[in-house]
Order: C-alpha cells, then sequence, then structure tokens
C-alpha cells in the first residue's frame, strides 16, 4: 500500500476510471455556475466579456492587428482557445493541492485528478466554441472585412481542439506535480502564463512584431516564437476558420501540433506518475 | 519535549506489547490475515504559520523535529521564519504494528489528535508511509466519500460521482441506485442538491453510498454520529454483513458505547502508538478507566490554565501527577521516565 505502480498497470488503472474522469468533469463544470441566476449561461458569457475587452482594448483602441485583415477573428480565436490552455494550467496545478481530502479518503489513481479537470474545461469549451465561430462569421461582415466563408476545412477544428486536448492535459499533469511538491509556484504560474500569452500572438501577431528585431535577435526569437506549442496550436485554429494570407494552411504546422500534443502529453503522464505516491502527504 | 509527555509515552509503550505477544481472542469467524500493519510511521509536512517553534516544544507527536536550544543569531534569522517557509513536521504514527484478520470488527480508540484517522488513512493506502510497510490483501475502502460529492448536484448525480470515485461501474451504479436510495432512506429528496438535505440525510447517504461498493475491508472515521436509532440500526447490520461475507471493518469513533456494540476487537492507540490491542470489552474497559483519569488531571490542571502559553506550568504539574501514578492506567512509570529523559535533550 501506498507504493506506486508499475507505469503500465498505472495506465490500465487510469483507463478502467475513465467513467469516473468524465462525470467528475462534467460534474465540476456544471456546479462551478450552479449559484447564480444566469446559471450554465456563464460557461458561454464569460469568454465572450473577456475577448470583447482584448477587441476594444488591442482591434480598435491600440489597433496592434499588424497585417492582419480581420482584427475581431484574429482575437476572439486566441482569446478563446488560449482560456482553455491558461484555465487547463491553473485548473492542473490546483487539481490535487486543493483536493487533498479526497486523496486521503479514497484510492484510484491521481491522474484521474488532472485529467477530469481538463475533461471538465473540455465540456465548458465546447458550447463556447459554436459561438465563437458565430463570432468569427459574423465579423466578417462589419466594417470593411471580407464575408469569411464557411469551408469543408471547418470541420477539421475538432481535430485541433482534440490535439489541444491532449496537450492541455500534458501540461495540466506537470502543474499538478509541481504544485503539488511546492505550493509556492502556484503564485507563479499567473505571471508566466501572462508572459505566454503576450508572446505567443493570443491578441496581436508578434511574429510580425519580431520582424523589427535586429537580424541576429530575429534569427533567435522568431523559430522560437513560430514553433512554440500555443502558437502553433493557434496558428493550426485560425488557418482552419480565417481565409487569410498569413495564415495559409499548413501541414508543417499540422505536424507540429501533433507533436506537440503527443510529447506533452507522454511526459506530463511520466511526471505525474513519478509523484504517484507522494500526493497527498503533505 | 516536556518530561511529562515523555514519561506518558514511554510508560505506555513499555506496558502494552503489540497484538501478536498478547493474542487477541478471536470471537466470530476469523479467517486469515487480510492486512498487516508492519512498524508504520507516518510524517506530515504542515505549512504555514509560527507553528513550528510553539509544536517542537508542545505535542508530543512532533517529536520528530529536532529540539535545540537556538543561538541569538539563530532566534534573529528564524524569527521571520515562522511566516515565510514556515514548514514543520508531524509525526503522527510512530511505529505501529498489528494484523487483521478476515470476518473482524476492528474498533480504533484513542483522544483528539491520537493519530486515529491518520492511522486509518495509512491502512487505506491513501497516506504514504515514511517508514514501515502496510501489505493488504484486497481493496480497503474508507468511508470517506463524502470528499468526492459536490454539494451543489443532486444526491442522484452524486450517488453516481460517489459510486465511480470507490471503483464502482457505471451500470453497477445504476443496478445499486435503488438500494442506495432506500438504505439511506431520503426518498425523494435524492432529486434535489445535496446542500438542501439535513445532517442526518447527507451522513445516511454517504453511508449508503460508501457501504454499496461491497469493500472487502470497509473503513469507517465517525460516520456513525449522526443519524437516528433506525439508522444505526441499519448500519450495524450493514456492518455485521460485511463480516459475514469474510470482509473486515474498521471503525473510528469516539463513542466507546458505538466501539463496544459494533466491534470485535479495539485498538488503542495514543499519541501515534499502539497502547492496547484485544478483545472489545477489556480494551473499552480500560481505555474508559484512562479517560476518567485524564479527565482528573485535566480538571485539577485547569487551575493553572490549559492554553499553550499555561501548558509548561501545567506539565510540571502533571509530572507530579504522573508520579503518583494518576495519570496514566500504568505504574512503574517513574522509572521509564528517569531513563528516557536523557534521550529527550
Amino acid at each position: 500500500m501506498g507504493v506506486r505502480p508499475p507505469l503500465l498497470d498505472y495506465v490500465r488503472d487510469v483507463f478502467s476510471r475513465w467513467a469516473f474522469i468524465r462525470v467528475l468533469g462534467t460534474s465540476t463544470a456544471y456546479a462551478k455556475n450552479q449559484n447564480n441566476y444566469l446559471g450554465q449561461l456563464w460557461a458561454l458569457l464569460n469568454p465572450i466579456l473577456n475577448a470583447t475587452v482584448y477587441v476594444l482594448v488591442f482591434g480598435i483602441l491600440l489597433d496592434a492587428s499588424r497585417g492582419v485583415d480581420n482584427s475581431i477573428a484574429f482575437i476572439v480565436i486566441g482569446v478563446f482557445l488560449f482560456r482553455f490552455i491558461d484555465q487547463s494550467v491553473h485548473g492542473g496545478a490546483q487539481s490535487i493541492a486543493k483536493k487533498t481530502n479526497l486523496i486521503r479518503s479514497l484510492h484510484f489513481p491521481r491522474a484521474v485528478l488532472p485529467m477530469s479537470q481538463v475533461v471538465s474545461l473540455l465540456t465548458t469549451l465546447v458550447p463556447t466554441l459554436v459561438v465563437m465561430c458565430a463570432i468569427v462569421l459574423l465579423s466578417g461582415l462589419v466594417g470593411s472585412n471580407e464575408p469569411i466563408p464557411v469551408t469543408w476545412e471547418w470541420l477539421l477544428l475538432p481535430c485541433i481542439v482534440a490535439l489541444l486536448w491532449l496537450f492541455n492535459t500534458g501540461l495540466a499533469f506537470i502543474m499538478a506535480r509541481i504544485v503539488a511538491i511546492t505550493p509556492d509556484l502556484d503564485n507563479i504560474i499567473n505571471f508566466v502564463m501572462r508572459f505566454a500569452m503576450y508572446g505567443s500572438g493570443v491578441i496581436f501577431p508578434v511574429t510580425k512584431y519580431a520582424e523589427e528585431l535586429p537580424q541576429a535577435a530575429q534569427a533567435i526569437v522568431e523559430p522560437i516564437l513560430e514553433y512554440q506549442p500555443i502558437g502553433v496550436f493557434l496558428y493550426v485554429a485560425r488557418s482552419i476558420l480565417m481565409q487569410e494570407e498569413s495564415f495559409p494552411p499548413s501541414g508543417e504546422m499540422w505536424l507540429w501540433a501533433v507533436g506537440w500534443a503527443v510529447v506533452t502529453l507522454v511526459v506530463g503522464f511520466i511526471v505525474f506518475w513519478r509523484g504517484e505516491e507522494r500526493y497527498g502527504r503533505d | 519535549m516536556t518530561e511529562a509527555d515523555l514519561d506518558l509515552d514511554v510508560d505506555l509503550e513499555g506496558e502494552f506489547e503489540p497484538e501478536d505477544l498478547q493474542g487477541p481472542k478471536p470471537v466470530a469467524h476469523v479467517g486469515p490475515p487480510v492486512l498487516v500493519v508492519d512498524d508504520l510511521h507516518i510524517v506530515y509536512r504542515v505549512f504555514g504559520g509560527k507553528a513550528r517553534a510553539a509544536a517542537k516544544s508542545g505535542a508530543a507527536n512532533v517529536r520528530a523535529a529536532k529540539v535545540e536550544k537556538p543561538s541569538f543569531v539563530k532566534r534573529l534569522l528564524s524569527s521571520g521564519s515562522g511566516h515565510v517557509g514556515a514548514v514543520s513536521e508531524v509525526h503522527a504514527v510512530r511505529g505501529i504494528s498489528f494484523v487483521a484478520r478476515h470476518g473482524e470488527a476492528i474498533g480504533i480508540v484513542g483522544v483528539n489528535g491520537s493519530g486515529k484517522s491518520t492511522l486509518l488513512r495509512a491502512v487505506a493506502g491513501l497516506i504514504p508511509p515514511a517508514s514501515g510497510s502496510v501489505y493488504v490483501d484486497g481493496e480497503p475502502a474508507l468511508l470517506g466519500v463524502n470528499a468526492a460529492l459536490m454539494p451543489q448536484l443532486t444526491g442522484e448525480r452524486n450517488i453516481m460521482i460517489g459510486g465511480l470515485a470507490l471503483g464502482m461501474t457505471p451500470q453497477e451504479v445504476d443496478e445499486r441506485f435503488d438500494e442506495v436510495v432506500e438504505f439511506a432512506d431520503i426518498g425523494d429528496f435524492v432529486y434535489l442538491p445535496m446542500k438542501t438535505y439535513s445532517s442526518g440525510m447527507a451522513a445516511r447517504l454517504r453511508f449508503a453510498i460508501s457501504s454499496a461498493a461491497r469493500p472487502e475491508i470497509l473503513m469507517i472515521d465517525e460516520a456513525l454520529a449522526t443519524g437516528d436509532a433506525a439508522f444505526k440500526a441499519r448500519s450495524k447490520a450493514r456492518i455485521d454483513e460485511v463480516r459475514k461475507n469474510a470482509g473486515t471493518v474498521f471503525l473510528v469513533s469516539h463513542s466507546i458505547a458505538t466501539i463496544e456494540a459494533m466491534c470485535t476487537r479495539v485498538l488503542w492507540v495514543h499519541q501515534g502508538q499502539l497502547v492496547m490491542d484485544g478483545p472489545a470489552d477489556e480494551v473499552a474497559e480500560a481505555y474508559k478507566e484512562f479517560v476518567r483519569a485524564h479527565r482528573r488531571a485535566n480538571t485539577s490542571a485547569r487551575a493553572g490554565g490549559v492554553g499553550p502559553r499555561a501548558r509548561s506550568k501545567r506539565r510540571n504539574r502533571e509530572v507530579a501527577e504522573a508520579k503518583t501514578g494518576d495519570a496514566t492506567p500504568s505504574d512503574g512509570q517513574a522509572t521509564d521516565a528517569a531513563d528516557a529523559k536523557p534521550t529527550a535533550e
């Protein structure tokens, strides 16, 4: 008892708890918005309000959308998807630390907790994705923007969201382990994520800004900005939904997305598993 | 560490050997061993507060932390450390060994903070041991399902969550749904959010969910305190049923009456160590005697105050009491205390 199981047994154990992960995740998502008048509607309103702020500030006031025609679609896609990543990191970080009680009273593979956290975020994400697509379509009718056609490519959106889900699960695993062992790091996450948001072109095309750097710095910074995971996922999502020259569909980017998703998930899972027997001691 | 704490511990340990020597008298259908606990130690890491210094000199459970007289410089350095990076260790369970067999109902008694719940959780494999080991034949289930439940959601949803948390499949939960509702006796309230339940109803539902999983080893931590007489009778029936199916039941409770009624064997834990292990009535009797003595000691100490600041005064008094053989249920501790004193410094 209280000894870490072998990796393969652990994986099997986690899979056998899939129903628990699903039910725990959806229930958490539902319970979160139970205590106010608008209830589940807040799951939609929250990201919309969030996106509105960024569209107003960065899209209209600062006009930071260099080389992007449809800045509303650009920002909305960025904000909605980044929110999923951001919340997965935060949720994953707290999934063990805040559930010490549960860990101390029931016996189950602890990987269930970060996984169900991300599942819970995914269930709230799915309806907001519909809203996101609607906003993207409407943005094509606003001002000088060209209408955005609905193409067959839109069907690829669930694929990139699925990859993003795997990626986020991996992130949540890593954060869960780190914060469970060193609770202090929870306070740093906020700043790191803020940095990640501005550094990965969530609300303005950061790669365009990088072109203004001196040649030497550009050679280092540009590939990092382009191929870092958040940038890759956002690029692919935008290339699917927006028909713009700045985001041509790219098979290479899809490969990067798959790579990041798989690598992060596997590494995260192993990192988490190696701490399995320590969770709940403190 | 003071002499009072120390001699209390030492002579408790000295007097009662683990059950292997004493030999529990099997009462009903006792089978082969199902659970072996071997020299178990549990150490908690505790974050926050100035607790460190106070805890070091205070409760005996924190003995693991090194006690030293700080120099002036050290005191200066550590004056802020109570708030920055305050981590202390609590040695909650200190070397407990016992063997549980199929068909036993084992009660665990002890005063507050003696390590009962920690022991139970460690045996269930929920808190990793610092040293020593626990061997289990079968999957222990702690009746602690409430941690998984969500008060905002309906009882129906919570039965599903709880059941899955206990390792059942969705089909199994569906099959047992009616049985759970019936056992909890909550009727149509099952379709309302759990936060609308009375505390008795919530407790009944929790017990119903966790015992629905039919575990081989059922562990109950103070769960039966709430609930009316009819429910108590039903839970006793459920516990007996688990026992008849060659399962093992652990029950932690402050109510010595509950323990006596439901258990065949009792472990008495004090300050993280096993004091006594044997048939329910014998241990219960000794424990009651101890509690009475403890109460007397506390009443007389209250004159000097029982707060942490006044504790040292009280401790001196307790030493005096212990020397007259009043505070502990054993004798001969004066020599033990004398032996132990040097090790404390």
